[in-house]
C-alpha cells in the first residue's frame, strides 16, 4: 500500500486547507473572477447548433468507474443535459460502467427536472452498453451513425477508443467538445474534435458553467496552489544550481527521520 | 469478522448479511427526505475519512510491507465496493435487455440487431458461467467459440480500425491552415523520421559528436520528445493533480451541491 511521507503529509494538508479556505471565503460572498475558457464557451454553441438542426446530443463519460474523473464528467454532462432539455433537444448517454448507470440516470433526470422538462426524460436516454472497451466503442459508434447527432460531448477517462468515437462523430458532421485528464488521448481529441478542454480546465468546467460560489472558490484555490507549486519549483531550481543541499531529500518517495530530509543522499544523488 | 469463512459459518454470515440488508433497506425507505441528505453526507465523510486516515497515519514494519492499524481493513472495504458493483451489473444488464427486448417485441427499425445482441448475451452467459458447473464438452466449446472465437476477434477488429481513424484525423490536423498546424506538422514529421531507419539515414552524414550532432534527425526527435513534450505533459499532470484533489475534497466534504442533483436530495 502507498502511504504518505512527512513532506507529503504537510504539503497535502496545506493544499487541502487552502482549497477549503477559498471555498468558505467564496461561500461568504467574496467576488471571484475566472477567465474565459473557449472550450467551455463552445458548449452553449454546440447545444444551440443541435437545437437549430433538430437533432440529438450524445454525452459520454468515458471508461472510468465511479471516481473523481467520472463524477466530474457526470457533473459537466448534467449541465449540458439541463441546457439541452430547456430547448427541447434529446440527449443520449451511453454508460460503460454498470455501477454508474443509476447515478447517471438520477443526475440526468434531475437535470431535466431542473429545466422544467421532467416529462421529456426517458430512462432509455441513459443506457448501459458494455464494460468491454471496444464493445462500448462500437456501441457508441453505432449510436452516432444511427442517430446522426448534431453535437457530441466526450468527457471523462478515455483510452484507445477515443478516436473511434470522435471520428465517427466527425463523419456525421457533429460539433464536438471533448475533455479528458488522460494526457495520452489529448492529441487524438485535438486532431478530431472542434474544441478540447485540456488539463485542469477539465476540473474548472462545472465552476465555469454553474458559477456556483463553492466551485468558483475551489477553482481559485487550485490556482493559488499552482502558483505555490511554481514558486517551489523555482526555489528548487535555484537551490539546485546553487548546490545547496537543503531540499536534496525533501521529495524522496520514502519515509525517513525528519533530519534526513535536509541532508544530502550519499552517492551524490 | 473479515476473515474468510467456510461451512456453517459461511451460511450463518450470509443469512446474517441478508437479514441486515433487508432491515437497512426498509429503514432507508422509511427515512424522512430531509434526513437523507445528512445521512449521505455522513456516510461519504466516514468512507473518505477511512482512506484518508489509512494514507496519512504513520506506518511501521519492514520496507515494502509497511502498515498501520487500518491497513488490514483495506481489503474488506474493497470487497464491499466489488459487491456493490456486482449488484449494479444486474441493473446494467436489465437496462440493456429492456431496451433491446422492447425493440424486438415492437419490431422497430433494427430489431434484428437487437435480437442478435440478446442471443449473443444468452450464449455468452451459458458458455462462461456454464463451464464452471457443467462438465459436458459442448459447454467448453461454446465458451471457446463465443469468447475466443467471436468476442476477442471482434475486439481486435475494432482496435485495428483505429489505424485508419488515426490517418484521417492526422490528415485533417496536419493540413497547413495556421501557425499551430504548421508547427504540429513539422514536429510530427521530425519525430516520425527520428523513429525509423530511413529517416535516420537522411542525416547519417552528420558527425555523431560535436555541435553538428544536434541536427541529426534522431537527436532532434529526442529533443522534441524529452525537452518540449515531457515538460508540457508534466505541467498538465500537475494541474490535473491539483484539480482532482480539489474535486475529491468537495465531494468528500459534500461541498459539491447542485452539480449532480437538484438542491434537495
Amino acid at each position: 500500500m502507498n502511504h504518505a511521507t512527512w513532506p507529503a503529509r504537510v504539503i497535502l494538508i496545506v493544499i487541502s486547507a487552502v482549497i477549503v479556505w477559498t471555498v468558505i471565503a467564496a461561500q461568504r460572498g467574496k467576488k471571484l473572477f475566472i477567465r474565459r475558457i473557449p472550450g467551455l464557451t463552445a458548449i452553449d454553441e454546440a447545444v444551440g447548433r443541435a437545437v437549430e438542426m433538430g437533432r440529438g446530443i450524445l454525452l459520454s463519460s468515458g471508461l472510468g468507474g465511479i471516481d473523481v474523473v467520472t463524477l466530474q464528467a457526470l457533473a459537466i454532462c448534467t449541465n449540458i443535459a439541463s441546457a439541452a432539455a430547456r430547448y427541447g433537444t434529446k440527449v443520449n448517454m451511453p454508460i460503460y460502467e454498470a455501477a454508474l448507470l443509476p447515478i447517471a440516470e438520477d443526475a440526468i433526470g434531475s437535470a431535466y427536472n431542473k429545466a422544467g422538462r421532467g416529462d421529456a426524460f426517458s430512462s432509455d436516454d441513459v443506457r448501459y452498453l458494455s464494460n468491454q472497451q471496444f464493445a462500448y466503442a462500437a456501441g457508441v459508434a453505432g449510436m452516432i451513425q444511427r442517430e446522426q447527432y448534431a453535437a457530441t460531448f466526450l468527457f471523462g477517462t478515455f483510452f484507445a477508443e477515443s478516436l473511434i468515437m470522435a471520428e465517427n462523430a466527425n463523419m456525421v458532421g457533429a460539433i464536438q467538445v471533448a475533455g479528458t485528464p488522460s494526457t495520452t488521448q489529448i492529441p487524438f481529441f485535438i486532431a478530431s474534435c472542434d474544441y478540447v478542454i485540456i488539463g485542469d480546465e477539465y476540473y474548472a468546467a462545472t465552476a465555469y458553467l454553474t458559477r456556483q460560489p463553492t466551485l468558483l472558490g475551489s477553482m481559485i484555490g487550485q490556482d493559488r496552489i499552482k502558483i505555490g507549486i511554481l514558486v517551489l519549483v523555482l526555489l528548487g531550481f535555484l537551490l539546485t544550481i546553487g548546490k545547496m543541499p537543503l531540499v536534496k531529500n525533501l521529495f524522496e518517495d520514502k519515509d525517513m527521520p525528519a533530519a534526513s530530509y535536509y541532508t544530502p543522499v550519499k552517492g551524490g544523488k | 469478522m473479515f476473515q474468510v469463512k467456510h461451512g456453517t459459518d459461511l451460511y450463518t454470515y450470509l443469512a446474517g448479511a441478508a437479514v441486515i440488508s433487508v432491515i437497512l433497506f426498509f429503514a432507508l425507505t422509511l427515512l424522512p427526505t430531509k434526513l437523507r441528505r445528512p445521512l449521505i453526507m455522513a456516510v461519504t465523510f466516514a468512507s473518505g475519512l477511512f482512506y484518508a486516515l489509512e494514507f496519512f497515519w504513520p506506518v511501521s514494519g519492514p520496507e515494502g510491507d509497511q502498515q498501520n492499524f487500518l491497513t488490514t481493513y483495506i481489503k474488506p472495504f474493497s470487497d464491499i465496493t466489488t459487491v456493490l458493483q456486482s449488484f449494479a451489473l444486474g441493473l446494467g444488464v436489465y437496462s440493456l435487455v429492456s431496451i433491446h427486448a422492447r425493440k424486438v417485441v415492437r419490431t422497430q427499425s433494427g430489431w434484428a440487431y437487437s435480437l442478435i445482441l440478446i442471443v449473443c448475451m444468452v450464449v455468452m452467459v451459458i458458455g462462461n458461467i456454464g463451464k464452471e458447473y457443467i462438465k459436458a464438452p459442448w459447454v467448453g466449446h461454446l465458451n471457446e467459440f463465443a469468447y475466443t472465437g467471436l468476442m476477442k476477434s471482434l475486439d481486435a477488429t475494432m482496435f485495428s480500425i483505429i489505424a485508419f481513424y488515426i490517418v484521417s484525423a492526422a490528415y485533417r490536423a496536419f493540413r497547413i491552415r495556421s501557425t499551430e498546424a504548421t508547427i504540429l506538422l513539422v514536429s510530427a514529421g521530425l519525430i516520425m523520421l527520428g523513429q525509423v531507419a530511413i529517416g535516420q539515414a537522411i542525416t547519417n552524414g552528420i558527425p555523431n559528436d560535436g555541435f553538428l550532432a544536434n541536427f541529426r534527425v534522431e537527436n532532434l526527435a529526442n529533443w522534441i520528445l524529452k525537452k518540449v513534450n515531457s515538460p508540457a505533459i508534466m505541467a498538465i499532470d500537475f494541474g490535473l493533480g491539483v484539480g482532482g484533489l480539489a474535486t475529491a475534497l468537495r465531494l468528500w466534504l459534500s461541498l459539491e451541491r447542485g452539480s449532480y442533483f437538484e438542491e434537495e436530495l
